[in-house]
């Protein structure tokens, strides 16, 4: 219930809020604020409930698969957390926005709301289909509030980010539909096995669409080109939003549907670390150069993302937790950031942090919130984004010194730019004469205050988010896999080999990829030959599947190259 | 009183932050302020209580330390962390001073800082830093004292930043915290390095001993030997930042920018001793490493002949305390790194009496001189303030080692360990004394400059010169008494040495595995000679600045010409060696290849709209046209499907 409440009831609070006045934002805004409290004290339900998933529902079959796909929602640790991130940074967003555009409130509420029901439901998702609409959903109210509330460039910036994010996607939908071809139905486990069965070469192809989607989305170093102008030009309150919880996306991405589904060479886990680790480099080089104060910001983002996915393809057994607090701590601290630079640009009425300055004693209050969110932002330790960091450090010296090293390194370099961007910011005198736009109010103050003191008391006492990760548990497991009609024993050993442990996976992948390939070389055009199915019943009836098992596995074997060919054949064409 | 928490310890300056904090936050709308005396009340109550608190446990303290568990910190697959504290004969001794000194010069700022806008704000910096202190020294894992290690450079860049009106103040915040940044990740990547040698609980203090214990007597030193150098290197690299030694010294002298009582505290007396700390706890550890024993001295020992030299030329009363302060720190480094992890501890203990006693005077002259720092400005002070000038002059006697004082002693100590280091002995105990000298002329040159001789400054500044008020008066005179005396807690010569016996549950074990090879001489040949650079020091200084005309003060008080050269030799090294390259890298990304990706994201864009363009002349009304596409592209479909199989 709660799981259908966080995703849908989103849509149906926009659609509520259509009944609001548009002028007057008094009524929108207190219907738009209960709205978000609401969503806010589900989410911290959600995140303290553990574990829990809905029931299967058929949704609809897409013509040329197998299998149905299933409105199927499920929470672990990592969407938990990331559900609670998307709705604790729009109730602030809704909060900050209402003293930021007094017209057209209602409608920019409508976006946020929408936009949080996307974001949940793709971190809910159980099913690939699912997960994808969602992913690709979250774009469109994003784009269309960039596009309605944003700075000078705004219609570039929508077009931009749109463009971008749904064509990096492209790839993925058809990567997806074609896996679907092959599959049981969307669920993960049977993409994992229906996976093992293409020839080697083909995985890669879909792993590489897959990739892509989630590299764009995150974004790793040369698919960022969206992103600066995109954070830049969209309102702050919503730009908080897309670096804090949708980000968030392309690392849960990587996550909860890489690592399980695809069997990872060691080729590809060392190339999306160093891609990881350019990102945080490069990210932290542009910050330095930066004048425009939310492009700073949004390269700092990059830079802290660039961190989490080096941490992710570490594939250290402490990843998971490691990654889960620096993005909880990057969420949280970066959308803290970008709703006081919000702030800021009304007070100020400028990005450009040359033309500001002396803010602390002008407006000591906000500089002292300001300030302390720069410091949680440099992960000092007794702060979460410290735990987060250090942990992914520890991660990533599982690969090597070197990648380590380089990781300090992007930890110095957030020290020289941040410090850099409060000194201009607050420091100093002001750069020019200007008039006082709109101040910070107490409920501003204190929603932010608020986010400040959950970085610190994360940082003391990070196990509630480390304890509550248990990403796939047994209960979990058996409904897929009964939904999938495999049997339990191959659905758990596969299923464990790929999720649960994922140092395993990389080795133990790899001997699989190997057999599989040899297997899949010579099947790439041709069906199986009647000799090699019974070499492979001999091979599984020695790794002690029985008949039945073996029957249906060779069953679906060939139902798996018919499949292909058909496929193929309409690729070609 | 065996049954206080040692947590209750950090949690007194925490609780002080937090009402402080609280103030300067909600007080900061108002006009007027908060009310200074009851500041200033919060302000020294939580640091003397602590100081109280850590005075109840140190009296009965059993030999091998009070351990206490609060709670988990870190737990995840691989790492775990808790926050236990480790209260032991060196954490004693850091502490005692670390709050005694802190809750001193607290009382000290009350009078300094009177009248600033931002007094609340001060005091909760200076409990925040005595917060982080406490727990860097009262840390039982290095993670913990990491903690510490961080939060104190957090309060030093909020400290030295705190007139943040001016640009320059912050840029010499900046500074520091981004130098110190550098140290940290080697702290950090140290760690890393010792967890995969011992697992997750070997940044535990304890554990690492054992651990050592146990590479020890199985014998397997060789085998962990490199990884552990690369550790004890990181460690130290680590501690060159927090304790500006060579070559990422360039932020202290710059941090002199922050309000004289936080030069004190945090730029003399304690937090650029954490790094000396450091190398203390760890000294099981660094006992086996010679090379990097070995680095941490000629780093030591060139530090403090380069940083004695440097201050010979400065014209900034608080710079020339500045570099003092590393040349002493160097000494230090010296001492452990010939593994005399006692005499480096105890340098510290004096050393921070004296130096927080000198900056405490400098602060008064300045304050005196309502923000003079140049001394080619000041002169003849001993008569207008002249319990400044003794005091001052207590602690100047205290830094050259002049016998008796409490300097003489620590430094006394420490050449003699140098001396008898080994084959190289010999050579690091001629620079150290050569050091001495140095050192004894250019506190020389400080005190006659700015007490002696007749005032050079401006006429009408001369009347306002007044002595510093009692709350900043007694601090002064209490830490010149500690000047004096705080050298005979250990005292060789005259078979008194407390001070040692307390340390030697700690660091003993260190010391005694590194035997000192070396023929035995007498201990008051060293007392002698160390004598005699000081009075040597002395009559140069008398010598040449006696009675020189001073050349008259024109522009900034910075060095000119070879003196600049060699004051900023290293700022030039880091400008080369580490800001320019970023810059270029950084250039490069934005300028090259952030443009070369904008333009292959151009092309693509263009390339669609070319097509779209190109495809959009088809709609036209063209009917025939369009009939024939209809019927080829059904054709195609019906294809595909007879193709595929038929399975849509």
């Amino acid at each position: 219930m709660l799981l259908h409440l966080l995703v849908l009831a989103p849509f149906v609070a926009a659609i509520l809020m259509v009944a609001t006045s548009k002028e007057d934002s008094k009524s929108s805004s207190r219907l738009a604020f209960l709205f978000g409290v609401t969503f806010f004290a589900l989410s911290i339900a959600l995140v303290a409930g553990g574990n829990q998933a809905t029931e299967a529902i058929e949704w609809f079959r897409i013509p040329g698969c197998k299998g149905p796909v299933f409105y199927y929602l499920y929470s672990h640790g990592l969407g938990a957390w990331l559900v609670f991130l998307s709705c604790g940074l729009s109730l602030v967003a809704l909060v900050t926005a209402r003293n930021t555009f007094h017209k057209n409130y209602r409608n920019f509420a409508i976006g946020i709301f929408s936009l949080m029901g996307a974001m949940n439901g793709t971190f809910l998702s159980a099913d690939a289909v699912l997960f994808f609409f969602f992913f690709e959903a979250m774009v469109i109210p994003a784009a269309v509030m960039i596009a309605g509330f944003g700075g000078k460039e705004k219609t570039k910036a929508a077009m931009t980010f749109a463009i971008y994010t749904l064509v990096g996607s492209a790839p993925m939908m058809v990567a997806l539909w074609y896996l679907l071809t092959v599959a049981d139905n969307s669920l993960l486990l049977s993409l994992a096995i229906a996976l093992q069965s293409l020839p080697a070469s083909t995985q890669f192809l879909i792993l590489l669409s897959f990739l892509l989607a989630f590299l764009v989305k995150t974004p790793i170093f040369p698919f960022h080109g969206w992103q600066a102008i995109t954070y830049a030009e969209a309102p702050a309150p919503l730009s908080a939003i897309l670096t804090g919880a949708m980000s968030k996306a392309g690392v849960f991405g990587f996550i909860a549907w890489i690592l399980p589904i695809f069997p990872l060479s060691m080729t590809t886990v060392n190339v999306m670390l160093w891609l990881g680790l350019v990102t945080a480099v490069y990210g932290g080089l542009m910050a330095l150069r930066a004048n425009d104060s939310k492009k700073l910001l949004a390269f700092s983002s990059m830079s802290h993302l660039g961190l989490a996915v080096a941490g992710v393809f570490s594939l250290s057994e402490a990843m998971l937790p490691a990654v889960l607090v620096l993005l909880i701590a990057h969420g949280i601290s970066a959308g803290a950031q970008f709703f006081l630079m919000g702030i800021a640009e009304r007070m100020t009425g400028t990005r450009d942090i040359n033309l500001m300055g002396g803010l602390a004693s002008r407006n000591p209050v906000f500089s002292t919130l300001f300030g302390f969110a720069a410091i949680m932002a440099l992960a000092i330790p007794g702060t979460a984004g410290f735990v987060g960091e250090f942990t992914v450090l520890l991660s990533i010296w599982d690969m090597g010194p070197l990648p380590a090293v380089v990781a300090g390194f992007c930890l110095i370099l957030s020290a020289a730019y941040m410090l850099r961007f409060v000194q201009k910011v607050i420091f100093g005198k002001a750069a020019r004469e200007y008039e006082d736009g709109t101040r910070m109010t107490a409920l501003e103050g204190s929603s932010i205050g608020v986010m400040v003191v959950l970085l610190l008391a994360f940082g003391f006492h990070p196990s509630c988010i480390t304890t509550s990760l248990h990403l796939f548990d047994e209960d979990a497991i058996e409904e897929m896999s009964k939904l999938s009609g495999h049997d339990m024993n191959e659905a758990v050993t596969a299923d464990s080999s790929n999720v649960e442990g994922i140092e395993a996976d990389a080795s133990s992948v790899e001997s699989t990829e190997g057999s599989e390939a040899s297997e899949n070389a010579s099947e790439e055009v041709r069906p199986m030959k009647e000799d090699e199915l019974r070499q492979l019943d001999s091979t599984l009836a020695a790794a002690g599947f029985d008949e039945k098992e073996r029957a249906s596995i060779i069953q679906q074997m060939n139902a798996t190259d018919a499949e292909q060919a058909n496929a193929e054949a309409t690729e070609n064409e | 009183m065996m049954n206080l928490p040692l947590w209750l310890i950090p949690l007194l300056p925490l609780v002080g932050t937090i009402l402080l904090g609280a103030i300067a936050v909600i007080s900061s709308g108002s006009k007027k302020g908060p009310s200074e005396g009851m500041v200033g009340f919060l302000a020294v109550l939580f640091p003397a209580l602590a100081f109280v608190a850590v005075l109840l446990l140190a009296m009965g303290m059993p030999v091998d330390g009070i351990r206490g568990t609060l709670c988990n910190w870190i737990d995840i697959p691989l790492f775990k962390a808790d926050f236990g504290f480790l209260f032991d004969g060196l954490s004693r001794i850091m502490l005692l001073f670390v709050t005694g000194i802190g809750a001193l010069i607290t009382l000290y700022s009350i009078g300094y800082m009177h009248g600033d806008r931002g007094f609340a704000r001060f005091f909760a910096y200076i409990n925040l830093f005595l917060f982080s202190m406490i727990v860097l020294v009262l840390g039982d894992s290095l993670l913990l004292t990491f903690l510490g290690w961080e939060g104190v450079g957090l309060c030093s860049y909020l400290l030295i930043g705190f007139w943040n009106k001016d640009v320059n103040n912050c840029k010499a915040a900046n500074k520091a915290f981004i130098v110190n940044r550098v140290g940290d990740i080697g702290f950090l990547l140290g760690m890393l390095c010792l967890v995969t040698v011992g697992g997750a609980g070997i940044l535990n203090y304890d554990a690492l001993n054992a651990f050592i214990q146990m590479i020890l007597t199985g014998g397997h030193v060789e085998i962990v030997l490199p990884i552990l150098s690369l550790a004890g290197l990181l460690f130290f690299i680590g501690c060159t930042g927090k304790s500006a030694q060579i070559p990422l010294l360039t932020w202290l002298p710059d941090a002199m920018a922050g309000p004289t009582p936080v030069s004190a505290l945090i730029h003399a007396a304690t937090m650029v001793t954490a790094g000396v700390y450091l190398l203390a706890r760890l000294g099981n550890m660094f006992a086996l490493l010679p090379v990097v024993l070995f680095i941490i001295t000629l780093i030591g020992l060139l530090t403090a002949f380069w940083a004695a030299m440097a201050g010979l030329f400065q014209n900034d009363i608080k710079k020339v305390l500045a570099y003092s302060t590393i040349s002493q720190l160097g000494y230090m480094f010296m001492a452990a790194g010939v593994c005399a992890f006692d005499a480096s501890i105890f340098h510290v203990f004096t050393h921070a009496f004296f130096k927080a006693a000198l900056f405490l005077g400098a602060g008064a002259v300045i304050h005196a001189l309502a923000g003079e720092q140049d001394m080619r400005k000041m002169g003849g002070m001993l008569k207008k303030t002249p319990v400044t000038a003794c005091v001052m002059l207590f602690a100047f006697f205290a830094i050259i080692g002049f016998p008796g004082f409490a300097g003489f002693w620590s430094k006394d100590l420490i050449l003699e360990r140098l001396f008898m280091s080994g084959p190289l002995g010999p050579a690091f105990y001629v620079v150290g004394l050569l050091t001495a000298v140095i050192t004894a002329v250019y506190m020389g040159r400080l005190i006659i400059l700015t007490f002696f001789g007749s005032y050079r400054g401006s006429k009408e500044s001369e009347e306002h010169i007044h002595e510093a008020p009692a709350c900043m008066l007694i601090p002064m005179v209490i830490l010149a008494i500690g000047a004096i005396f705080a050298g005979y807690f250990w005292a060789d010569s005259l078979g008194i040495t407390v001070f040692s016996d307390s340390l030697a549950p700690v660091v003993g074990a260190a010391q005694a595995s590194v035997v000192h090879a070396g023929a035995h001489v007498n201990p008051l040949i060293f007392a002698g000679l160390g004598t005699l650079a000081a009075l040597l020091g002395m009559f140069i200084a008398l010598k040449v600045y006696g009675s020189a005309r001073i050349p008259e003060a024109k522009g900034s008080s910075a060095p000119q010409g070879f003196k600049a050269s060699w004051t900023f030799f290293f700022d030039s090294l880091h400008k080369y060696c580490g800001i320019i390259p970023v810059s270029v890298l950084a250039w490069i990304c934005d300028v090259v290849v952030d443009k070369i990706l904008q333009a292959i994201q151009w092309t693509v864009g263009a390339i669609a709209t070319i097509l779209g363009d190109g495809v959009s002349t088809f709609q036209v009304r063209k009917v025939r046209l369009q009939l024939a596409f209809s019927v080829a592209c059904v054709a195609i479909l019906v294809a595909v499907v007879l193709l595929t199989g038929g399975t849509f």
